[in-house]
Parts: C-alpha cells; structure tokens; sequence
C-alpha cells in the first residue's frame, strides 16, 4: 500500500535533504512556473529544464523508482493528448498520410484483440508497451480491406507539428510530475511546515494556520491510506470484489468504502484537533521552534542556478 | 494539582444526560483510576477537566481556583492529556520534534527543548528512536512518545484517557510500566488513569467507578475491588483474582496488605 503514497518523505541523507526547506519550496514554485514559461515546442529551453531535474533526483539519493511513481497515474492522459495532437494539429509539414480502409473483418479483429488486450491486463508485465504496440500495430493493419467490402475509407494525415507539439506537451507534464515530488520526498513536513510558515509571513500573522494545515494534511496522508487498506481488506474478506461487477454493484462498493473513510477521517481530525489543543496549540500564535533553519552556500548555489536558468529563458521570450 | 467538581452536569444532547450532578475532589499528588463502562463519560471527565469541553452547570476548581475561558490557558500548561488513539495525537514527523510540539506551543527556548527531549525520552525509553518517523513505531512505542511530549512540559497533573485500549498486551504491558514507574517516582505529579479494566486500576491510590453518569463507588482498590455485584452492575468485567483477594481479605491477619500488593502484582504482570 506504500506504493499508493506517492511523494512521502524518504529517509536518507544527500544534499537536497540537508538543503533549507525555504530553498526547497521556492525552487520547487520557480521550477514549476519556470516550465511555464518555455516558448512553445522550444526542446533546447526543456533540455535544460530535464537537466537540472535529472541533476536534482540524482543528488536526492532517492530510489529513482519513487519518482517514477507517479506517472503511472498519468499514461493514459499522456498518450490521449499526444493522440490528440497528431490527429487534429495541422501546422508544420505533411508527415504521412495513413489510408483507412475499415471492413467489418479488419475493425472485428482490432476490436476482438483490444478486448482479450485489456480482459489480460492484469496477468501481463509491462502492460503498457504491448498496449503501445498493438495500437500502432493496429493503426497500420486497418489500411488494409480485409476481406469483404470496403464500408469507409479516410485519410489520417500526420503533420511534423503535430507529433512535435505532442511530444512537447507530453515531456513538459512529464517534468512537472516527476519534479514535483523533489519537494515532499526530500522534505520532512513538519520542516516544510517551518519553511512555508516563514515564507508566508511577510503575508500575515494568520498565514501560519495554513502551514500548519498543509504540514498536518501531509503527515496523515499516509495513515489514511493505511486506513483504506484495512476497509478494503475487511470488505474483501466478506466477499466483496471491488475489481469485477455491475456498475451498479460497483457504486455501492465505493460508497461502502467512502462512508466509512469519511466517518475515520472525521474522528481523527477531531481527536487530532483536541491533542493539539491540549498540548497548547492556539492556531496563529507565536511559537520557538526547534529546528533552526540555515541558508547555506548550497542553498545559494541551488537556488542562483534556478533563477539564471528562469532568467535566460524569460530574456529568450523578451527579444 | 488538586481537582474538585462541584455539582457538574453536562451532555452533549439534552436527551442524554452524560454527566449528571457529579461531585468529587483529586487530592494533589495522587493517583487515581476512573473506571466505567464504554460510554460512561470518562472521557467527557478527562476532557472538562482539561478545558476541552465546558459543563452545561456547576463548576471545576483546580488548585482550588474556578476554572474559567479567562485562565484556561494558563491552567493548561498544567495539565497533560495521552489519549486512547496512539495515531491520532502525534504531530511531528520524528520523535523528536513531536515531543517537542508541546514547548514549541509553550515558547520554551531551544537549548531547555534539547534538554527536556533528551530527559524526557530516556525516561520512557526511547532515546534511540527521536530521529524516526512515529509512524513506523509500535503501538506501545507511540503511546511512550505521547507520554514523553507530556511530561516534558513537567505539567503537574497527567490524564491517560485509555491509553492502552487500542495497544497490544505487549504495548499494553509497557504503558502500564510506565505509568507505574511514574506513580513510584513520587515527584508530587497528580495521575489520573482512565480505564475499563479493572487491572489497571489497581495500583492507583484510589479509584471511581462511574455509571449512568453518577458515581457508584469510590475508594481504595481493596475497597472497591469486592464490591463484585456493584462493579457487575456497572458493566465491569470483574476479574478471576479477585475472589482470591475477596477470600483473603476475610482473614485477618497482619501482613494481608503485602499479599494483597504481591497478588495484584501478580495479576497486573501476567
Ligand atoms: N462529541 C460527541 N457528541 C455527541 N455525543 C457524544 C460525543 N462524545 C461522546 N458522546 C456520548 O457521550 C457519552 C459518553 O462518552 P465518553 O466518550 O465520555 O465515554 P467513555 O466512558 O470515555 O467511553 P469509552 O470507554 O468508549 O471511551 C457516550 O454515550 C457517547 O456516545
Ligand atoms: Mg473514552
């Protein structure tokens, strides 16, 4: 169930742990905006960007795995908007144009193989690729009319600037995920509460409250997974099947599931709330701190190279 | 610190009166065990006692001073609470600073924090784990880190709100060391220890038990601990040793008190 909490602290000391969390949340913020900013389809300005977060993870000595995690949330999405891109985007020059000739045998067998394809996802590796695979594969076989006759026939037209916006499209959301988990695993939360408290100030007394919130709503993350494993383990050992059903089966397993999760969360928040209390938390209020926070050279360092790099790309867009 | 509830009503819905007229008074530097059925109020107790919650009429003194929204605060620093939940209660992401969460509120220096960690973590044990996340300790372990962020306010006045309930026996059997090595310490600190069995009850200096929002019996352990049909009425799990204490306790004889003391010994570390 670890592997559903995505982005929690890791242990280990390298540079970027040791490294002042202001540095960390403020490089993480211009990183993310900076990627923003890159002039469209502009790979030598996304190289750079790829770099320095190649850079970044290597120095965590953090198991590259556990940024590689979170894509998995996102394949799909990916690979629909770089579909997207080649099949409506028409700017740049002719490609290649791919001829369709659909027969009922030739759209029955693609659709029978995406069925058994996806009936098996379960049982084969790397699901991902063959899937891959059998799509480009199958884009290939429908230029033929596979016995009988033809009952449409269409051009798809691939365009350079099509699969090049596809691609930049897909590499900048790549980044953005993958560096985004820099932040939480290379920082504790209650050091990132430190960080975006002082942070924060300049903003108002108050701001501290939100700190708090957030540090708090990541230290429960992972308990509330934990807690969701248990109440799926409850409900599958009395029978319930969360993966196979009707639809309507399917909407009360997850309300029997959501219920209950709500109702724990709930009771936590409150119990949590009242510890606080007890212990004399007054949201707002001033407090020492025990970690003491220092920008040091490597702070200074880490963050000069983000804004140099923020700085040649906003001059880039300039002149 | 001394407690003293005179005549403390209180329920969260009208219909269901939790609390009904209760009177009683904590000397300073006793333990004692409140002990009642699930949903007999103990908690509700634990939470008026620490400001958590107001009574619906009568009144709270501690140190013999009405408590009030006004000295709240101030009582507070007093006061430690460890509750049931051992999840629930941490807020750091090591040891170390969730036992420092508490001084950090209280605006104690860094250098005293330092110190009080280091004292305070030995105490219970768990100086070798105050750079690991309390997520991956045991349940017993958690618990002893919540103790710890208690103590370290050096609060005169301890609550454990069931701290053991949701602990395994091994847990349950560190907590309960602990708070009994805390008891023979002897440094003048006011323990209340919440509970529904009946073992844990029985090194403390006295003992309530509470039903239908009154309570029904109060004194030492050898005298309410007898008292079966009382205790079976109130919902309590009346324990197997305890006809043997009720037996001896029939003969009289000089040294009964030192048996008696080595029984409960015996019960409360099997
Ligand atoms: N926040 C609340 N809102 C409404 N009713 C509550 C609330 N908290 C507790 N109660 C009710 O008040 C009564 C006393 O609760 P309390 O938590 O004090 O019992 P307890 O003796 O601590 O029980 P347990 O052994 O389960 O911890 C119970 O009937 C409970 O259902
Ligand atoms: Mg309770």
């Amino acid at each position: 169930m670890n592997n559903l909490a995505f982005g929690q602290y890791y242990h280990t000391n390298s540079v970027i742990h040791r490294m002042d969390p202001r540095t960390k949340i403020l490089s993480s913020l211009l990183f993310m905006i900076g990627l923003f900013i890159i002039p469209k389809n502009n790979f030598l300005f996304m190289g750079i960007f790829a770099l320095f977060m190649v850079i970044t993870i290597l120095l965590t000595k953090v198991p590259l795995k556990k940024f590689l995690k979170s894509i998995k949330f996102v394949t799909y999405l990916l690979l629909f908007s770089f579909v997207f891109q080649v099949l409506f985007n028409s700017e740049g020059e002719l490609l290649l144009t791919i001829n369709h000739n659909l027969t009922l045998v030739n759209v029955g067998i693609c659709l029978v193989v995406l069925i058994c394809l996806f009936l098996l996802r379960k049982k084969i590796p790397l699901f991902f690729i063959l899937f891959l695979v059998v799509l480009v594969l199958g884009v290939k076989f429908l230029e033929y009319p596979v016995y009988g006759n033809v009952l449409l026939n269409y051009d798809i037209k691939v365009y350079t600037g099509g699969v090049i916006t596809g691609a930049f499209v897909i590499s900048r959301v790549l980044i953005l995920i993958i560096s985004s988990a820099v932040l939480t695993l290379t920082t504790k939360p209650t050091d990132l509460n430190n960080g975006l408290e002082a942070l924060l100030k300049p903003f108002g007394k108050k701001t501290s409250i939100l700190a708090m919130m957030i540090s708090i709503a990541l230290r429960f993350i992972p308990t509330l997974f934990l807690e969701t494993e248990k109440i799926l383990k409850a409900q599958a050992s009395r029978g319930v099947d969360f993966n196979e059903g009707k639809l309507k089966d399917k909407i009360g397993q997850i309300v029997s599931l959501l219920v209950p999760m709500f109702i724990i969360s709930f009771k936590r928040a409150a119990d949590l709330a009242d510890a606080m209390e007890a212990r004399g938390y007054v949201p707002g209020e001033k407090r020492t701190k025990l970690v003491k926070m220092n920008f040091t050279l490597k702070d200074v360092i880490y963050l000069l190279s983000i804004i140099l790099i923020i700085t040649i790309v906003i001059i880039y867009r300039v002149i | 610190m001394k407690i003293e509830f005179r005549n403390v009503t209180f329920y969260y819905k009208k219909s269901e009166v939790v609390l009904d007229n209760l009177s009683f008074t904590i000397e300073d530097g006793t333990m004692t065990a409140i002990i009642g059925h699930n949903g007999s109020g103990k908690s509700t107790i634990a939470k008026l006692i620490i400001g958590l919650l107001e009574p619906v009429s009568g009144e709270i003194y501690l140190n013999d001073e009405l408590l009030t929204i006004d000295n709240l605060d101030e009582m507070r620093a007093k006061m430690g609470i460890i509750f049931q939940n051992p999840d629930n209660q941490f807020v750091g992401s090591t040891v170390k600073d969730d036992i420092a969460f508490g001084l950090e509120n209280r605006l104690i220096e860094r250098e005293e924090m330092i110190r009080r960690i280091e004292k305070y973590s030995r105490l219970v044990n768990m100086e070798e784990y105050l750079e690991k996340n309390p997520e991956n300790l045991s349940g017993g372990q958690k618990q002893r880190v919540a103790i710890a962020g208690v103590l370290a306010m050096e609060s005169d006045l301890i609550i454990f709100d069931e701290s053991t309930s949701m602990l395994d026996p091994k847990g349950t059997k560190e907590i309960n060391k602990t708070i009994k090595s805390l008891k023979n310490m002897n440094n003048g600190k006011t323990i209340i220890s919440i509970t529904h069995e009946l073992e844990e009850a029985l090194y403390a200096d006295r003992i309530l038990v509470l039903n239908g929002g009154k309570i029904v019996l109060d004194g030492s352990p050898s005298d309410v601990l007898p008292k079966k049909d009382i205790l079976e009425a109130s919902g309590l799990k009346v324990i197997d040793g305890l006809s043997l204490i009720e037996d001896l306790k029939k003969i009289d004889f000089e040294s009964k008190d030192v048996i008696l003391e080595a029984i409960w010994e015996s019960i409360f570390t099997m």
